[in-house]
């Protein structure tokens, strides 16, 4: 038993991503004065972990840097928590964050929680804060007294503010000498990466996102020179990834991403449960679209009922000269 | 072995008991919508002869039966419910030891799961049943393929795919990728209700209640509705130059621009 609190780091591209970082700022912050904040770290670029120190990490134990699916380092993972006995395990919401947590459970015997959209400590004991039901109930859980530390906790998006201005380095060990076992059998056979860089919507804090009303392929071309004017990313909904205009990784939704941008700007998107489940918790939502009675215009901060191939290209132009005044 | 799960309808209004679980009960019950993505996967690995049976396997209160039938009226041969008045409130963990008993039980080459359910959105099952049955692990597939002693599912990556291989008996879960859910005929309807489901009990699968600590190792201490935002400014019958002026001051009032 300790105050310690662990979180999967993932990394990608030689570097941690961004889940990473809020998740080393979320575990220094629920760790307080008394607790060592330690990294699980994985994917390419994780035999570099010590720069999670900047982010809130004190000490990082690296699971493997490679590009094999998370969920092959189980046994090297549950090795680690089992000597850390953190509190607490917070997980990214992604595929390998949710895997790695979900075989933690299952070997270990763990109680879960979420994804969850807060978490903290009170008088000792782990409290997460989740929407459930397609976001019409908030639910506060707990471990119950027969459960074993650590609570394993998927935690979404810009759930929590990255560190700043923070230094030092992570001490780095290796992960425990484990027997990968039956779970370490998946391996990559083939590995296609894409001829275009596509943008990882979770690290954008503006999101321009295209759905049917798109119409095409070219129809994101003004979304992309709107995304740009606002520093911001292009996403979709299921719609525009499943007719083939977009790649699949810019999905937004329930099958896609879960995003938390300061600013989601929905065009020609209808706004249906599985597409809001995956942006409902953005700052700040402008919806544009040609049906006055969209579902999207219940829910967004500002709804614009017009032509999106009219008002983009002009607001475009807008911005660029505000901002260049 | 589809593993379903039977989850009130997205349209259907949810209500929690007064001891703070969902009111299964007064809900429109549906199958899962993920899963109808595993029984479509499942069916056309039938089809194209690479597996021989289809099952599946659910567990919930008696009336998760119906979503069984409902996914041997899409295809299929033989279904398990696995019920008892302990699993109530069950969750990942306590969900994932009965599926993995019930498993070890049915002993399938290819456990085969939804990415995700509706309601609890974890996606923790599949992980947590491979790792309590010590069999790999293939997720997220938008393709399943079974070739000899192997399952392959294709898998989306940070920019592209990757194939991923592991040597059988897995736990796979599949993504709405795999092809749009078949519908049920009149004539798979009328099948169905010949296709033999038996019930299992925790007991039938050498659990105790003591062995899942109750149900479940979280408890819910609280439930309420979510904040209400405030509402919805509409921009309607303007000229798009208007339009966009709206637009520009409501993005510098919140300091976006």
């Amino acid at each position: 038993m300790s105050n310690d609190i662990a979180f999967l780091a993932e990394f990608s591209d030689g570097a941690p991503t961004r889940s990473a970082q809020e998740l080393a700022a979320g575990a220094a912050e629920l760790a307080g004065a008394g607790g060592g904040v330690v990294a699980l770290a994985y994917g390419p670029g994780a035999g570099g972990a010590a720069v999670l120190g900047a982010a809130g990490a004190s000490r990082a134990i690296v699971l493997g840097d490679d590009t094999s699916p998370a969920v092959v380092h189980a046994a090297a993972a549950a090795a680690a928590v089992r000597e850390v006995k953190p509190l607490a395990l917070l997980a990214p919401a992604t595929p390998n964050g949710r895997d790695l947590a979900a075989v933690l459970v299952g070997l270990l015997g763990l109680p879960a929680f979420g994804p969850v959209r807060a978490v903290r400590i009170e008088g000792g004991r782990v409290r997460t804060e989740q929407a459930t039901l397609q976001g019409t109930v908030i639910t506060v859980s707990e471990p119950t007294d027969e459960a074993q530390q650590p609570a394993i906790v998927l935690v979404l998006p810009s759930t929590f503010t990255l560190l700043e201005g923070g230094s030092g380095s992570a001490a780095v060990a290796e992960a425990p000498a484990a027997d990968a076992g039956p779970l370490g059998a998946a391996r990559v056979v083939e590995s296609h990466p894409a001829e275009a860089a596509v943008a990882n919507l979770e690290e954008a804090s503006v999101i321009i996102a295209g759905g049917r009303g798109v119409g095409s392929a070219d129809g994101f071309a003004p979304l992309h020179e709107l995304a740009e004017a606002l520093g911001g990313a292009v996403g979709a909904s299921r719609a525009a990834a499943d007719a083939g205009w977009v790649p699949y990784q810019l999905q937004i939704g329930q099958t896609g991403k879960v995003v938390k941008p300061a600013l989601y700007v929905g065009c020609g998107i209808s706004g249906a449960i599985q597409h809001r489940v995956g942006m409902q918790t953005a700052e700040n939502v402008l919806a544009i679209n040609k049906d006055p009675d969209a579902p999207i215009g219940e829910f967004a901060d500002l709804f614009v009922v017009g032509d999106l191939f009219t008002i983009v290209p002009k607001l475009t132009a807008e911005i660029r000269r505000r901002k260049g005044r | 072995m589809v593993c379903i799960k039977q989850v009130p309808a997205t349209t259907a209004e949810k209500r929690y008991t007064a001891d703070l679980r969902l009111d299964r009960a007064a809900a429109e019950a549906v199958i899962n919508p993920l899963d109808e993505y595993a029984i479509e996967q499942a069916l056309r690995l039938q089809e194209s002869g690479a597996v021989e049976s289809v099952g599946y396997l659910s567990m919930g209160p008696d009336q998760a039966g119906e979503a069984l039938r409902r996914a041997l009226a899409m295809g299929g041969d033989d279904a398990t419910l696995v019920t008892d008045p302990v699993l109530a409130g069950a969750d990942a963990w306590a969900t994932a030891r009965v599926l993995a008993a019930a498993l070890d039980k049915l002993a399938p080459d290819v456990a085969l799961m939804g990415m995700a359910s509706d309601d609890a959105r974890g996606s923790l099952v599949p992980g947590a049943v491979a790792a309590l049955r010590g069999v790999p692990l293939l997720s997220y597939g938008s393709e399943l393929h079974i070739e000899g002693a192997s399952a392959r599912v294709r898998r989306l990556t940070a920019d592209g795919y990757d194939i991923i291989e592991a040597p059988l008996p897995v736990v796979a879960s599949v993504t709405d990728q795999v092809g749009e859910p078949r519908y049920a005929s009149l004539k798979g309807i009328m099948a169905a209700k010949r296709k033999p489901m038996e019930t299992w009990s925790l007991a039938d699968i050498g659990l105790s209640a003591d062995d899942l600590h109750g149900s479940a190792l979280t408890r819910v201490v609280e439930a309420r509705k979510p904040e209400v935002k405030p509402p919805t400014e509409r921009v309607e019958g303007v000229g798009a130059d208007e339009a966009v002026t709206r637009i520009a001051d409501w993005l510098a009032q919140r300091k976006l621009i």
